[in-house]
């Protein structure tokens, strides 16, 4: 029984309501489904300033940091000046930026120059509206090692703008105090290295190793160490006895306290520049952070680059890619965004502006030889030590390579914890990121 | 002083219980008292952990907005910052794009209050003065689309307003914010439209009042403190909105959430100090709000609660 009378009655009967339900569903479910065109064959760009120079969109999640945007306005600035156009900035925070910018791309509301890591060409490239910069790479002298870094399925989708790896930084202030002074070269030397650290005390954490899920990646670089190579003509290796050899050695590292529990990128950076991590991964990206983070004013004097250890001498130490690209969105002002990447890109001038202002590793001979950039002894060590023998992840040649890295990270952390045994933990992660490459 | 000091004779005391003895009349005073004074300790006790869990947050981000950058994670962690700046705050006064994405914020979030409570207003009358074929289905069903996880509808939504040109203006940012905060409002409208009587209808009725005018000349005032905290809860939404407002607003008309973290989180730092202290001073006016208003929204949400 209604708690008041009934007022009125409409004559909306149930059938006609769910009439109504059924037609906002419908509506719903082919606006979710509105048709895309699937990834075509790439566009090339041009080699030639053919047409008149247009107004442009330039998307890059440095625009609003404060150590990058001031350079990168006035390098925009500057080219905008000389081609007498306008550039459209579009940003996004860095850990939004390739989801917003695959949902912006697909719709069609960004074209132009676009800044991506090189771990997201695949991802970007997927959506087939990336332009071949193939023909304009030419006649640059970009690095073998960037123009790869940016290509994806041997198309180059992107012209390199700062390319080096991520690898292992060490604070020598601290393994000096630990007495250790040459790198270690092997994994049993690296183990023994964090053992007398870990004598250091004082809450001081060997090596500042990720142990969250979300960064947990970083473990497919040490399961390349001991010899996996993680996929092998499409068949995922994970699961062999190199990826539980590595996963069993990290596991001993946890236990041994010589990593710590919960720590990601950003968690490894604040113990480093705190000087309660002597040891971290990161890329050169990295060293404003904890340089400005720091209340050592001198930690950017001891900041040293080490090579990874290997598993036996003689060995190539490995070394994972890390690094920036530019590739062009085709439609509305491609053109002359694509003239406006190579010129970034490649330009020696703007090269010794922008490393002036970020210290990142420019891409081409030419700017790699500028005084300026050899004068850096931390960078060149990175360059000689990390860079040299840095390699992609061969997953990232999959759009879902976020989601096969998530299900490794997870079994990783369920041994970490406790909950599961390297072998078998292995093996499902092998398994689930199988489906994922089927 | 002797003279001077009252002494206490067994007329002082009160009347004795003929069937229990002044000693033991004491004793349970005293532990009826205690108990008390133990009840009142427990009632202090919760209410400053319940505060200190509320409030230690904002001390942090305030006590961060003071702290030096390169002292913002120090080991041992402080209480309060060694060297006190105002650093970070001065940074912010220059910084005048925070302006604008203060500016489409309170414009975004004003609209989506607004907008929430007109729709919902006469939704929650039809659902709780009328009776109709479905109505009981039909408010199940806005319940219902509450269920849904809001990210999941981000990529139909996007998808729609990009189909009608409507992506990167405030206008999308209202709709969608609206879709969301309706359900809510319509069912907290319907419980304090509930407890107007009917008999004060049925008399502006008698009296030749349109069904327009009963709504608005009556209803409505009455419902004001609904109308409030359903407006409040509407602006809060808005104004709190992070993946929403990232993805469809676009650069020029973005909101305060993904505008300080554009600002001030980069790809290998956060700028810790300057995001607490612009983070603590947009949060000023909104709170000055909510504390105004208060009242309304406790009435408005446990209206009614409970039927008598």
């Amino acid at each position: 029984m209604p708690a008041y009378p009934a007022l009125d009655t409409t004559t909306l009967s149930r059938r006609r309501l769910l009439q109504l339900l059924g037609l906002g569903a419908g509506t719903l479910t082919l606006a979710a489904c509105v048709p895309e065109a699937g990834p075509a064959a790439p566009q090339a760009a041009s080699t030639a300033a053919a047409g008149a120079r247009t107004d442009f969109s330039f998307a890059s999640w440095s625009l609003t940091e404060e150590t990058a945007a001031p350079a990168i306005r006035e390098l925009l600035g500057q080219y905008a000046d000389a081609n007498d156009v306008k550039v459209r900035e579009v940003s996004y925070p860095y850990n939004e930026y390739i989801s917003q910018l695959t949902l912006q791309v697909k719709g069609g509301q960004v074209t132009g120059a676009v800044h991506v890591d090189v771990a997201w060409l695949g991802s970007l490239a997927a959506l087939g509206k990336l332009q071949d910069l193939g023909p304009l790479a030419q006649g640059a002298d970009y690095t073998q090692a960037g123009l790869t870094a940016a290509q994806f399925d041997g198309v180059q989708y992107g012209l390199p703008w700062n390319i080096g790896a991520i690898g292992l930084i060490a604070n020598s202030g601290l393994l000096e105090q630990a007495g250790i002074g040459e790198a270690p070269a092997t994994i049993d030397e690296f183990e023994a290295a964090l053992k007398d650290l870990k004598k250091l005390g004082g809450g001081v954490v060997p090596y500042a190793a990720s142990t969250k899920a979300a960064q947990l990646k970083d473990v497919l670089i040490w399961m390349e160490t001991f010899g996996s190579p993680l996929l092998d003509g499409g068949k995922v290796t994970i699961g062999d006895d190199a990826s539980v050899e590595a996963v069993t050695w990290y596991k001993s590292l946890y236990d041994q306290g010589l990593i710590a529990a919960d720590v990601d990128r950003f968690d490894a950076r604040s113990l480093f520049a705190q000087g309660r991590a002597a040891i971290y991964d990161d890329a050169i990206v990295g060293r404003d952070a904890v340089v400005s983070d720091s209340p050592d004013k001198k930690l950017a004097d001891k900041l040293t680059a080490w090579s990874r250890p290997v598993l036996a001498a003689g060995d190539t130490p490995r070394a994972l890619v890390w690094g920036g690209a530019l590739a062009v969105v085709q439609g509305d002002g491609a053109e002359t965004a694509a003239d406006f990447a190579k010129w970034m890109t490649s330009d020696v001038e703007v090269a010794k502006q922008y490393f002036a202002a970020r210290g990142l590793p420019p891409a081409t001979e030419s700017a790699l030889a500028l005084p300026e950039v050899a004068d850096d002894a931390f960078g060149a060590q990175f360059a000689e030590r990390i860079t040299a023998t840095a390699t992609t992840n061969p997953f990232w040649v999959y759009p879902q390579y976020a989601q096969i890295e998530t299900v490794i990270a997870e079994q990783v952390q369920a041994v970490l914890v406790g909950s599961a045994e390297p072998k078998a933990a292995m093996e499902k992660a092998g398994a689930a990121a199988q489906k994922l490459v089927d | 002083m002797s003279a001077l000091t009252p002494t206490r004779t067994p007329a002082h005391r009160p009347p004795a219980s003929p069937d229990s003895p002044a000693p033991v009349r004491r004793v349970r005073r005293g532990a009826l008292r205690s108990e008390r004074r133990g009840v009142r300790i427990s009632a202090w006790a919760a209410v400053v952990v319940c505060g200190g869990f509320a409030l230690l947050p904002v001390y942090w981000l305030l006590a961060t907005s003071l702290t030096p950058r390169e002292q913002v994670f120090a080991y041992p962690p402080r209480l309060f910052p060694a060297t006190p700046t105002l650093d970070a705050f001065a940074a912010l006064a220059g910084n005048e794009q925070l302006f604008v994405y203060l500016r489409n914020s309170l414009l975004v979030s004003v609209l989506t209050a607004v907008l929430s409570v007109l729709v919902s207003a006469y939704m929650g009358y039809s659902f709780s003065k009328f009776r109709y074929r479905g109505r009981r289905s039909l408010m199940y069903f806005v319940l219902a689309s509450q269920m849904f996880p809001q990210a999941l509808l981000l990529v139909t939504l996007y998808s729609l307003f990009s189909a009608y040109g409507l992506l990167n203006t405030y206008t999308a940012l209202v709709l969608s914010f609206t879709t969301f905060t309706l359900p809510l409002c319509v069912w907290m409208l319907k419980g304090f439209f509930d407890t107007i009587p009917d008999e004060l209808i049925e008399a502006a009725r008698v009296d030749g009042a349109s069904r327009l005018r009963i709504i608005h000349a009556i209803v409505l005032p009455l419902s004001a403190p609904g109308l409030i905290a359903a407006g409040l809860f509407a602006f809060v939404r808005g104004w709190n909105d992070f993946i929403f407002a990232l993805t469809l607003a676009g650069p020029e008309k973005q909101t305060l959430p993904p505008g300080l973290v554009n600002t001030f989180v980069g790809e290998a730092s956060t700028a810790w100090p300057e995001l607490m202290a612009a983070s603590l001073v947009v949060s000023l006016p909104v709170a000055i709000a909510f504390i105004a208003l208060q009242k309304y929204l406790v009435g408005g949400l446990t209206a009614g609660a409970v039927k008598g």
